[in-house]
Formats: structure tokens, sequence, C-alpha cells
């Protein structure tokens, strides 16, 4: 029955191709635009590592004295002061965790070939490639011990591995990052992240970095950041240890809490970590506060899906509704004036349920095709939007959600529209239609 | 010209689904195209804001030394004086942050010294020389420029420069009463006298909160890396871009140039994702009226099917073909007006909605105004054609039985 | 009152001329009532779109009520149409939408009648049809004889010169086609001029004079005025 009620539904197409055409086109303009920022939007809100991202928290402590305000809607502040982030790492409550910051050199290897270049880089706990995935190519991440030392090591990336070592095995090879040099211990991965969710502070788009180094190779050689950093306090930093000292906040914190025991067990650690601080004159402030938020909560709480973004999918949806009503009425035309044909077709048995179901999966076909279409033009739209700036270049696509969503919306879309229509013309009087000639 | 309004109203009310449909996608419409057009405006002042420089004329690079031999304080003036000497650069300037960029330092500017308490406001600040002014071709419009010996070049963390010059937006925030130079404002507990005012300059972020208050400080702490600006005539800043990189490096190789770019090319960066805001909403709007506008035209064709003998029959009781055109003028007047109505309060609704939700200005009543009388002009072209087709039906269509 | 002179009208298609009325002579004077019959496909249709100014000719000559027919351009055909004439249609043609009030009013409006004398006429003329009680009432919700009534009152609202019936029985059964019947006879005998076009015989008897369409020319059949039987005689 199916199939025939798709010969009869293609039939009707070709009788009044004019009509059908401008629903299909209607339905598909309304997909597109949907489609395209809805595409964006999903990209920008996927979940980056679905599998651990409700147990990765960044941590977040209301560092400033009491009147103090921060620019975030809950008053605190992105990152942790130095040794905040170095009293955290230490304590054993708590998963695996790690501290970080970003940074950057001029990158050189004994090459004729490749010329120097800079780079920005991540100094890093090594817990950092176990905590969000990232797989190695060669060799392995640097060990506790070295990380102790300051060694002078390095992980790099296969891209960077490909510029530099035309891709082979460079574990042991040297590269001088600045005026030092460094031993390469590990390649990652190529590391298809589109959002940049563990550091969002500069540019939650851009790729992530290529070079990955200690953490304590920050002390140890007085690297510069190439992060934020930002004071609340007024005091005389000139020198690279008064930083390390002061209240200034620039060093990124994650831990890993995989039950909700170890969550409750951690916001009660973070609690006494800061009373005790207190006695040290720190946390100056009645009322203690601290955030620990998963990735996805994270990403929310930095507003990595923008406001315009929002906007954008609202009125999308909204001019959808506008084609509804514009097929809506299209399908009225259309039906009523088949309302003979039906009448016919009632007198010679069909009952109202197979007349509406013919009507419906016609209506249905039109949102098939209108979703299809709706996808190439969707296409068009996002690469549009891929032409105004290059961190779009993986954000403006359809994934395989986006793709099967398009003609699911649009057939959802059609099959609202077309119910009144269709009920409005299974549940006419044949007699009517079969007297008046 | 007669208007028959009551029956066509009441015609109107007996067959309800098409006109209520029409309603809708007006009101939709209208609601959409008023908040679309608030928002596009608003970017478009955005956009478009003078920044205070000449953009177009104006080069940005980075420098990053590796050499351990580099001589930091002389290398700097070497290049400046490199880069002065190319033809066609009018000026270069060595610079910590870039403006228009997005990335800087800011802090607030006090008129007490720290710790005092005292009126203060939020700054961005630039270390530089005295080539900056003229290099990013800013207006001063009292004082003067720093002279070359109040230029603080040091390794020295503790030596500090102590003079600035600041934009006007700064002085009128911090001295609203009275004229700002040469008075003395403190960065923390630094004190510096303001020796000459800029008329307009904007910071590192246009969506700062304090985009304006702008301060350049005579001090330079050459380190390992740095910025360079260079001004040119703007057609010869393409020659001069190429050439930059092997002059720099002839003068020291042991370095990387980064990223020479326009200034205007930063600002175009900051801005993209508000200039892809825009056009989206552009685009929307358009195709949305183009939709609206269809479906008038499509229902209204439909309409006239339907009442082909209807319309046959007036005209043979005697309607004039003018009678039938204003009958679905008026029809149309009729249901868009209505359509506009509820339109309006939608626009309004919606308007409040974006407000609360996403931080953005309440709707101005003359956006849905302006919207309103173009949706009804639109509207009323789009049902003129079927209209007068639907005048040209013979009435002898009155006397055929079919 | 009404004179047709030599009338033809040719309906031009891509390669086929059809001839649907030649040399077509009437005249008709003011209170008769006349019955128009002949075969289908006769020209009896053409003939009433012609007399009601629904068509326009291709030659000859149609003078209504002393206005020389073919000189006037459209608006003014549609306001001679408006002032002169009554319609009654085959299908009724009344507007669903709007209800017998309205519908009555329609022609009422074009000519810019003000709404008390509106009101006044066309409360006259339901009384007159029998269905005053019925004013707000829908046109689907009465039957196809009370729709019909509807029909003439609408026409007689507007006091025209001549009433011009298109088969006015035709949709109706034998008892409501007599009551129609009826009321055209009473309009008829209060001093309207009917003319009407039917392919009922037993209707056409009813009325005093008869004329006959036969491929697209008139055949004059005046029965009850005992004049001879003749063919293709130009009118009297």
């Amino acid at each position: 029955m199916l199939l025939h009620y798709l010969d009869l539904s293609w039939r009707s197409f070709k009788r009044t191709p004019l009509v059908s055409f401008l629903m299909v086109l209607a339905i598909a303009i309304g997909i597109g635009i949907t489609m395209t920022s809805l595409s964006v939007y999903h990209m920008m809100s996927a979940d980056p590592i679905a599998h651990k991202s409700s147990q990765l928290y960044a941590v977040q402590l209301q560092v400033m004295d009491d009147g103090h305000t921060w620019w975030t809607s809950d008053n605190l502040p992105l990152q942790l002061t130095y040794q905040d982030a170095a009293n955290l790492y230490k304590s054993e409550i708590g998963g695996q965790r790690l501290k970080m910051v970003r940074s950057g050199f001029s990158v050189y290897i004994d090459s004729d070939t490749v010329k120097p270049f800079s780079q920005s880089a991540r100094l890093t706990t090594p817990e950092f490639f176990n905590m969000f995935d990232l797989e190695f190519l060669y060799g392995e991440k640097w060990s506790l011990q070295q990380e102790e030392n300051a060694a002078p090591v390095v992980v790099i990336s296969e891209e960077l591995n490909n510029k530099l070592f035309a891709g082979e095995n460079s574990v042991g090879k040297i590269i001088y990052l600045d005026d030092a040099s460094y031993e390469v211990v590990g390649v990652t991965r190529n590391w298809p992240l589109t959002i940049k969710y563990y550091d969002l502070n500069n540019g939650s788009f851009n790729d992530p970095e290529q070079l990955f180094m200690p953490f304590s190779l920050l002390e140890a050689k007085q690297l510069g950041n190439w992060g934020n950093t930002n004071g609340w306090k007024h005091e005389d930093v000139r020198s690279f240890s008064a930083k390390l000292q002061s209240e200034m906040v620039w060093i990124q914190f994650w831990v890993e809490l995989t039950n909700e025991q170890q969550k409750n067990d951690y916001e009660n650690y973070l609690l006494a970590y800061m009373q005790e601080q207190q006695k040290f004159g720190r946390f100056n402030r009645k009322e203690l506060a601290y955030s620990i938020r998963d990735v996805n909560k994270w990403m929310a709480y930095n507003n990595v899906v923008s406001q315009d973004n929002k906007i954008l999918v609202a009125l999308s949806f909204m001019f959808l509704a506008v084609c509804l009503a514009n097929i809506l009425g299209l399908l009225l035309a259309k039906f009523l004036r088949r309302a003979p044909e039906v009448g016919v077709r009632r007198a010679l048995g069909a009952s109202k349920r197979q007349i509406f179901m013919q009507h419906i999966i016609e209506v249905a076909m039109l949102g098939l095709l209108g979703g299809l279409l709706g996808i190439v033009l969707a296409q068009f739209g996002l690469l549009g939007v891929r032409q105004s700036y290059s961190y779009y270049e993986s954000l403006a696509t359809m994934d395989l959600t986006m793709l099967l969503s398009a003609p699911l919306i649009a057939i959802s879309t059609c099959i609202i529209a077309g119910l009144y229509p269709a009920w409005l013309v299974c549940k006419t009087n044949p007699a009517i239609y079969l007297k008046s000639q | 010209m007669m208007l028959e309004i009551k029956p066509i109203f009441h015609a109107l009310c007996r067959s309800k689904v098409g006109a209520l449909l029409l309603l809708i996608q007006i009101a939709i419409t209208t609601a959409i195209v008023s908040n679309a057009a608030f928002i596009i405006q608003d970017r478009i002042t955005y956009l478009n804001q003078d920044k205070g420089y000449p953009e177009d004329e104006i080069l940005a690079f980075h420098v990053m030394h590796f050499g351990k031999d580099v001589k930091s304080h002389q290398q700097f003036e070497l290049d400046e004086a490199m880069l002065r000497a190319l033809p066609a650069v009018k000026d270069a300037a060595y610079i910590n942050n870039i403006p228009l960029s997005g990335s800087g330092s800011s802090s607030d500017f006090s008129i007490n010294s720290a710790p005092e308490p005292g009126l203060s406001a939020r700054t961005a600040y630039f270390f530089t020389d005295d080539h900056a002014i003229k290099t990013l071709g800013v207006e001063l419009i009292a004082g003067r420029n720093f002279r070359e010996d109040e230029v603080v070049v040091t390794n020295d963390n503790d030596q500090r420069a102590n003079v600035t010059i600041v934009t006007q937006a700064l002085l009128n925030e911090l001295f609203p009463d009275e004229d700002g130079l040469g008075k003395t404002i403190f960065l923390g507990d630094i004190p510096m006298k303001v020796i000459g005012v800029i008329k307009h300059a904007k910071g590192p972020w246009l969506k700062d909160s304090r985009p304006n208050n702008v301060a350049l400080i005579p001090y330079i702490n050459p380190n390992i890396s740095g910025n360079f600006l260079v001004r040119t005539a703007a057609n010869e800043r393409a020659n001069i871009a190429k050439r930059i990189e092997d002059e720099m490096l002839e003068n020291y190789n042991k370095r990387v140039i980064i990223r020479v770019r326009g200034l205007d090319q930063d600002k175009a960066q900051y801005m993209a994702e508000d200039t892809l805001m825009m056009r989206m909403l552009i685009v929307l709007i358009t195709i949305l009226v183009l939709v609206t506008a269809l479906g008038i035209f499509g229902l209204t064709l439909f309409n006239i099917n339907k009442r082909t003998k209807q319309i046959g029959t007036r005209r043979a009781l005697g309607a004039r073909k003018s009678a039938i055109v204003n009958y679905f003028l008026v029809e149309n007047v009729l249901i868009c007006s209505a359509g506009l109505f509820l339109g309006a309060i939608a626009a309004l609704l919606l308007g409040q909605l974006l407000m609360k939700h996403f931080s953005i200005a309440v709707l101005p009543p003359s956006y849905i105004a302006v919207t309103a009388i173009m949706v009804f002009t639109m509207s009323i072209l789009a049902v003129f054609g079927p209209a007068k087709r639907a005048a040209n039906i013979s009435p002898s269509i009155a006397t055929r039985t079919i | 009152m009404l004179k047709m002179n030599n009338i033809s009208k040719v309906y031009q298609t891509e390669m086929v001329q059809t001839h649907a009325l030649r040399d077509f002579n009437l005249h008709v004077d003011e209170g008769e009532f006349i019955a128009v019959t002949g075969p289908s496909g006769s020209g009896k249709t053409t003939f009433l779109n012609i007399a009601g100014m629904l068509e326009p000719f291709s030659a000859g000559e149609y003078l209504l009520d002393g206005i020389d027919v073919g000189k006037l351009n459209d608006n003014q055909r549609a306001d001679v149409r408006n002032q002169k004439i009554g319609f009654i249609f085959q299908g009724f043609n009344l507007i669903p939408d709007l209800n017998l009030y309205e519908n009555i009013e329609v022609p009422l409006r074009y000519r810019g009648i003000k709404t008390a004398e509106r009101k006044r006429r066309i409360e006259k003329c339901l009384e007159q049809v029998g269905l005053a009680s019925r004013a707000k009432h829908l046109p689907q919700q009465l039957s196809g004889g009370q729709q019909q009534r509807v029909a003439i009152a609408r026409a007689l609202a507007g006091e025209p010169r001549f009433l011009l019936a298109d088969e006015p029985t035709g949709n109706l059964d034998s008892l409501m086609a007599r009551q129609v019947m009826e009321l055209l006879e009473q309009i008829n005998r209060d001093g309207a001029t009917i003319v009407m076009v039917t392919h009922d015989a037993e209707l056409a008897r009813r009325a005093p004079r008869n004329i006959q369409v036969v491929d697209g020319q008139l055949a004059d059949f005046t029965l009850y005025q005992g004049a001879q039987n003749l063919k293709n005689v130009a009118g009297a």
C-alpha cells in the first residue's frame, strides 16, 4: 500500500509541477537556512570528548578578597594562581589532575631547509595526555620524574613532526626553542579538535598547540605566558619569582573525578583548602566560593556558543515556521482542488483513514525532497560561512547527525503542515463532488 | 472608488483558514524583520566605528629573537632606523601590543596612587616610544609628543617612565570637570604626568567595556620579543609588507618575523563573527520577505481560482474591472493590517526576549513602523498582479454551467 | 425596449471559425415575457450573453433602452448592466461567504446606493420572494428553490428595465420549479419585462411569446397572438 501511495504522490507532483516545485522550494529554503545556523550551533556545542566529558572538571577558586568582583557570571576567576595550582596538584584527593599554561617559542632545528618559525606551546604536567585522550605515534609522554626535574624534553604533534622531520620517528632528535635545546620524547597523533575546550582563554576554535613540555620548565627557565594574566590586587610584581608568588591568576587546572563520591570529596577538600589558606591572610572573604565544572558545563559557562549563534538558530526556526505557513496554504489549495477525485475514491470504497494516509504520504514525500534539496542549499550557506573566517573551517560543516536531521526536520515540518489539509480533504462528503459537474 | 469593507470582512470571517495563514506569515515576518534590522544596524554602527587610526596605512608585525648574542637595547633602534629609511615609509615604532588586534594589556588608571582609593578608569596601555604618535596617525589636540629623552629604555624592572599621552575619553572619565592636561595619573603606584592628549583612539579590544581609554607610555623593555608598527602610504603598503621579513632578517637573522599584516586585517579578524552575523541576518530577512511576498502572491492566485465563478457573477451584476481589483486590494489590506498589528506586538515581545537573554538593547518602535510600512507595500505589490488578472475574468463565466 | 439588428458572433480559435450567431434580429417591447428555446449548441447561451452584455458581439447593432451598446466601453457596459438588467442564473450564483442580505446588496453597492436606501430595497425584495425572515442566513443553509428565490430578489432589487433569466428552473425539482415560474409570472404582471432562456418546452409554453434559436438564427413562434408559423423571419 505504501508503494502505491508513493506512486500516487509522484503522479500528483507531476500533475501540478509548478505548485509542487514551489512547495519543495519553500521547504528547501527553510531547511537550508535552518540547517546552516543549526550546523554551526551543533558543532560549537558538540561534546568534544563524550565518553568522559562528565568526569573531567575545570577548577575555579574565588581567590579575591571581599569587595572584588570578576567579569564572569558568578564572579569566579577562570584560572588559578601559581601557588594554588601547585598546592592542588600535590593533594591526595581526587583522581588524575594537571596544571598547565600556554607559552610559545621560536622553533628551529639544525637544517638548511626548515626556516625558524614561531609556535605556541603548552607547558603541562604529563597527565594531560591521558586525561584528554591523546594518542602517541612514536615514543611516549615524559615521566613524573622528568617533570619533577624540569627535564628539557618535548612532545611534538604529528603535524609538527611532518614539518620538521618529514614524518619519521623523531624520538631522540633535538629541536631548539628560543635559546635552548630540547629532546623529542614523543610524537602525538593528529588531534582533531573542533573546540579547544581545555583552554578557552585565547580563542575557543583555534587549533590545539603542537608542542608540549613539562610544566616545571615554566619556573626553571622563566618562560613567558602566551595566555591571559589577570590581577585583582595591587601588588608590586617586578620579577618572575614575584609573579609566581602573587595573587595573579594565569594557570589552568583540571581534575578527573569518576564518581559522585569522589566529586563530593573533592569539593569538601577545596573548601578545606581555602579555609586553611585563610590563615595565611589569603581568601580574605566572609563566604568562600569555588566551582568545578565538567567539560560541557565549562564550555557553556565560557559562552563557547556565542549569543549571536543562539539568536540565529532561534530566528531560523521562526523562519521555518513562515515556510510552514506558506506550505500549509499551498497544500490546502492543492488538496481541495482534488476534492472531486477524492469523492470518487471514497465512493469506490476508500476509508477516511486511507485517504488521510495517502495525503500524509504525499506530504512526507514533499518533505523528503525538500529536505534533500535543503541539504544542498545548506552546503552553500555553510560555504559562505567558512569564507568569513578561517576558524569556521571545521565548525561550518554538516556531520552525520545534521545530515540525517535535515530530512527528518523537513518531513516532520511538512507532516505537521499537512495534517490540517489532509484531515479537511478526507472528511469531505463524497456525494457533493459526485453530483455537480 | 468604493470600499466594500464590511461584506469583505464578513466573507473573510467565514472562510478563515487562508486569511489566517497569511496573517500569521505577515506577523512573524514583521517581528523577525524589525528585530533583525535593529541588530544589523547595531552591528553596522559597531563595524563602521571610527577607530582613530588610518588603518590601511599601518602595518604590524611581531619579532621573536632566539639568537643569544642579540643586543636588544640597540637592536630595536637599528630596526626602527632601517624601517624608517625604507622608501615610502613615513614612520615606524616599536610597541608592546598592537591596537585593534584583540591582544594587549589593560589596567585601572587612577587619580591617586595605589593603595589609596580614588576615581579610576580601566585603560588599555601601550609601551612604545616617541615615534608612536606619527606611526599610529592619531591626532594630538593638546600638549605635545614625547621627547626622545623621555623614553625610558631599560631591562631594569624597577625603572619606570613618568610621563604619558592619553586619549580625551580617559581624561573625561578621570577629570570630568577640569582639564586633564598636566595632571598626574597613577598606574598602580607609578605616577605619570599627562603631557599630551589624543583626540580619539581605540585600544586592542573593540568589545572592551572602555574601548576608548588608551594610554601611551614611553617605556621600552626590549627582550626577546616585541612588535613593530610601520606607517606607509596606503598604496605602498603591500610592497613594503613583502620586503619587511627580508630586511629585518638582513639586519639580524637569529630571529623570526611573524604575522606581517595590516591593521585593518587584524580588525577584520576580530570583527569576523559580527560581520558574519550581520551577513546572515541580511540574507535571512531578504529571503523571508521574498517568501512572504510569494506566499501572498500564491494565496491570492489560489483565492482567485477558487472564486472564479463569483468574480464572473460580480462582473455580470455590474462590477467594473476596477471594483474587482479593489475587492482583492481591500481584502489584502484588511488581512495585512491585522497581521501587522499582531506583528508589531510580536516584534515587541521578541525584542523583550532578545533583550533579556542576549543583552541586546531595547527595540526602538521606529524599526517596527518602518518594517510595517515595507511589509504593507510589498503585500500590496504582491497582490496587485493577481488582482488585475482577476479583473480580466469575463462576465460570461456566470452563465457557464460547470 | 431591446432591439438587436443583424447581430453576429464569431468565435475564432486557431484554425476554426465558429459562427455562434448569424444575422440575429430581435425586438422586445416593454412588459413582454419571452421564452427563448432551442436545441443545445444552437446559440441560446451566446444570445443570452450578448443580450446581457456579458460578451461583446462581432457585428451588428444592439440598442438597449435607446442606448447603443456597441459604442460603450467596458466600464460603461458594467454600469448599464448594473442599472438596466437583472440576472437570474441557472446555478443561482449566490456568493457562498455572504449571507442573503449581503448577496442582494452586491449590485446595489456597485451602483453607489446609500445604506438606508439599500436596506429599504433589500427588505422589500426579500419580502416579495417570501424570505424576509432568513436575511442573515448563508446560501448553503437554504434549499435550491429558496436560493433561486434569493437570486430573483437580487435581480429585482436594482429595479432593472428587464430580467434576463438563464434556465431559472433547471436545477430545481418540479414543485419548486412551479413556484419559481409563478413568481416570475407575478413579477411580469407587475410590469417587469422578462427574457427567459430555457430548454423545457413545458415551461416555455407558459410564456406569452416564444422564440426559437436554431443554428445561430432566430425563429419566432408567437403562440398566443395568432401569428403564422414563420421560419427565419427577421424580427417583427
